[in-house]
């Protein structure tokens, strides 16, 4: 028998109502995490709830607390041990969540941002000829020279119904990470929810401003870096080092957890021309509308017959596609 | 100012604790590996603890000053010279326009060692920190580490030179450098049972792992594990295996990432959220001991810590970084 203690649960709170249960985990000297029940589960109510509490938290300004990241259906409290213990953060924490009680009464601050997509643009072009050159010359993801028809394939649809999918849903998301500015984007209409593997092995270059997916999550490139996700298009920045563009002056980084993101299609000469004008003339104007995201609402849409009906069919074609699509 | 001749294996500027508040944009803190080692330089010369320093991985970085200053050199001992001639280690040492400082290759023991100069070195404070992110090209100088041509200025000297040449550190307050390096962890967010298993644990905490060659600024890779850790056949609906979970924030530096077999030290640089599990988290206190261990060379042992000890580990290095400890 070991006599270490290897106990890492602080704390719980018992399933409520729609409130899944609590989990309070010691995560490091300085960290404590929350997680949502004790079998995951993928579901964006959660996540809906990880920002509402998180907001909740964030608002007592509780000293100590240097910062919270939220994932999923986690949420990673950063704190001095010195000034803020575990017990009392906890207890701040504990406090918001029986506040905060059914999952249809969460409301929180959400900007839906439009962008702009040129979809299979010579950029991000590039990048597969890249990979197929210097890294994977048999990749069966690259249909043509482009990842749009293997995607396609995948999800027992043609490319046209890909690129209205991507267009038709708005994209939330649960948090930013991977790379500075970075969030993770899940399609709030499960009509829409495309789902590809990701590259096998990864990329070693994608351009700024790349749009990607890989399983169900849609990623846009901030900078240009490796990745592993399938490639769309490109939109217009969404990270400024220079922190010219008045939306950068605060922060480098554009994407805040909470957003959506809309999609409409348009030519790769207008994504140019915005690159151009934001990183150089700092002139651009994004748009950007302010409001609440309603979880009620959503759930009522979610839930409806003809979403239902339109997710279930997407599902059936996926299966097919699945099979019929070759492995990475 | 200094003049760099050879930038050497990977040499940075570095601060601590590097870009606190940052972990929610995708952006890690970065910071100096080793908090102690710049730590003592920094008060050799008379800077505040957590001043820029000059961070030299590996070796053979070479300068030249155009200045008259006050340096400390400390960390792993790379036999550096000034002019050609030894310079002792934890000690704080006048310089004078035209001198050149080179540095061998890394020491017997330790890997990185650390440069401090008199009133810092001075590059933009960038989102709250001089600190260099090299994975993500920004911050410190240009974004990246330094090579031949390059010239750093530096701060104001909070104290006239004369004052603070000379000084040494006392020989009891040397942090000790070893071969295996045994670094206090507590065990989460996803240990036993419901992870891991009982004998995963005890193997990770008992075992000591050797560090890999592909080891850099943003992670710490250590030798594939030799039994099953898992207490979980798959990872769900995370993936196949059972390192698998959903995307999670990492709490770095000093997480244990268990990716797939191997076990991975999440550092400076490193990601700040992923899909796969942590096992223990380093304590804040013996960070500085990860990126003393040579890669291929040396090896790191946990040993289980309650978040109690911890605190009070950090009480003892605060206490440890001041002006008492110096000579």
């Amino acid at each position: 028998m070991s006599e270490r203690n290897y106990h890492v649960m602080l704390d719980t709170l018992p399933e409520a109502g729609s409130r899944p249960e609590v989990l309070f985990r010691q995560a490091g000297d300085g960290f404590v995490q929350v997680e949502y029940g004790s079998i995951p589960r993928f579901n964006l109510v959660d996540s809906f709830r990880v920002l509402a509490v998180n907001a909740a938290v964030k608002a007592k300004k509780v000293k100590g607390l240097y910062e919270t990241v939220p994932g999923l259906r986690t949420n990673l409290y950063h704190f001095d041990p010195e000034v803020l213990s575990s017990k009392k953060l906890i207890a701040e924490i504990r406090d918001c969540e029986r506040q905060i009680a059914g999952v249809e009464e969460i409301e929180f601050q959400s900007r839906l941002i439009t962008l702009p997509i040129a979809f299979t643009d010579s950029e991000t072009q590039k990048a597969v000829a890249k990979y197929v050159k210097e890294v994977r010359p048999d990749a069966p993801n690259v249909i043509n020279g482009y990842n749009i028809e293997y995607s396609a394939l995948c999800n027992g649809v043609t490319v046209a119904e890909i690129k209205r999918m991507i267009c038709g849903t708005e994209w939330y998301n649960s948090g930013n990470g991977f790379w500075p500015g970075g969030g993770f984007f899940w399609p709030l209409d499960p009509q829409c929810a495309i789902v590809v593997p990701k590259y096998n092995p990864p990329r070693t270059w994608t351009p700024e401003g790349t749009v990607g997916i890989g399983g169900p999550c849609l990623y846009i490139y901030p900078t240009p870096t490796g990745g592993g996700y399938q490639l769309f298009g490109r939109t217009i920045p969404i990270f400024q080092f220079s922190q010219k563009h008045e939306l950068f002056k605060e922060s480098p980084t554009f994407f805040k957890a909470g957003d959506r993101i809309r999609f409409h299609e348009t030519t790769e000469e207008e994504v140019l021309e915005i690159h151009r004008l934001v990183h150089e003339e700092a002139k651009y104007t994004y748009d950007i509308k302010y409001g609440k995201f309603k979880v009620k609402d959503w759930l009522t849409f979610y839930n409806s017959a003809p979403v239902q009906k339109g997710m279930k069919d997407l599902l059936t074609k996926q299966e097919a596609g699945v099979k019929a699509a070759p492995k990475v | 100012m200094l003049k760099v001749i050879n930038g050497g294996v990977e040499t940075v500027v570095e601060d601590w604790p590097g870009r606190i508040g940052y972990l929610d944009n995708g952006m890690a803190a970065s910071g100096a590996f080793d908090n102690v080692a710049l730590g003592f330089s920094n008060l050799l010369v008379g800077n505040p603890v957590n001043e820029a320093g000059i961070e030299i991985a590996g070796g053979y970085f070479e300068a030249g000053f155009d200045t008259d200053s006050v340096i400390a050199v400390t960390g792993t001992h790379m036999k550096p010279t000034l002019n050609g001639q030894l310079i002792p280690l934890w000690e704080s040492i006048a310089v004078k326009k035209g001198d050149v400082i080179k540095f061998g290759h890394f020491g017997e023991f330790g890997f990185r060692s650390y440069m401090s100069v008199a009133g810092g070195i001075d590059v933009p404070v960038y989102l709250g920190s001089k600190s260099t992110c090299i994975f993500g090209s920004y911050g410190g100088y240009q974004g990246r580490k330094l090579q031949a041509g390059d010239v750093l200025k530096f701060g104001k000297p909070s104290k006239p030179l004369k004052g603070i040449k000379k000084r040494k550190v006392k020989k009891e307050c040397i942090p000790p450098y070893e071969r295996e390096w045994r670094m206090r962890a507590v065990p989460g967010p996803n240990a036993y049972p419901d992870y891991m298993t009982q004998e995963g644990m005890d193997y990770l905490y008992e075992h000591a792992h050797k560090i890999q060659h592909s080891s850099n600024r943003s992670a710490y890779r250590l030798e594939a594990a030799q039994i099953n850790l898992f207490a979980r056949k798959d990872g769900g609906i995370a993936g196949s295996h059972p390192s698998n979970v959903l995307d999670h924030a990492y709490a770095i530096p000093g997480a244990l990432n268990i990716c797939g077999d191997t076990p991975i030290l999440l550092i400076a640089d490193g990601p700040t959220l992923g899909g796969y599990l942590c096992a223990l988290s380093v304590i804040y206190a013996d960070l500085w001991k990860i990126g003393q261990g040579t890669p291929v060379r040396d090896f790191i042992k946990f040993e289980c810590c309650t978040p109690e000890e911890a605190v009070e580990a950090r009480r003892q290095q605060r206490s440890l970084l001041t002006e008492e400890s110096l000579a």
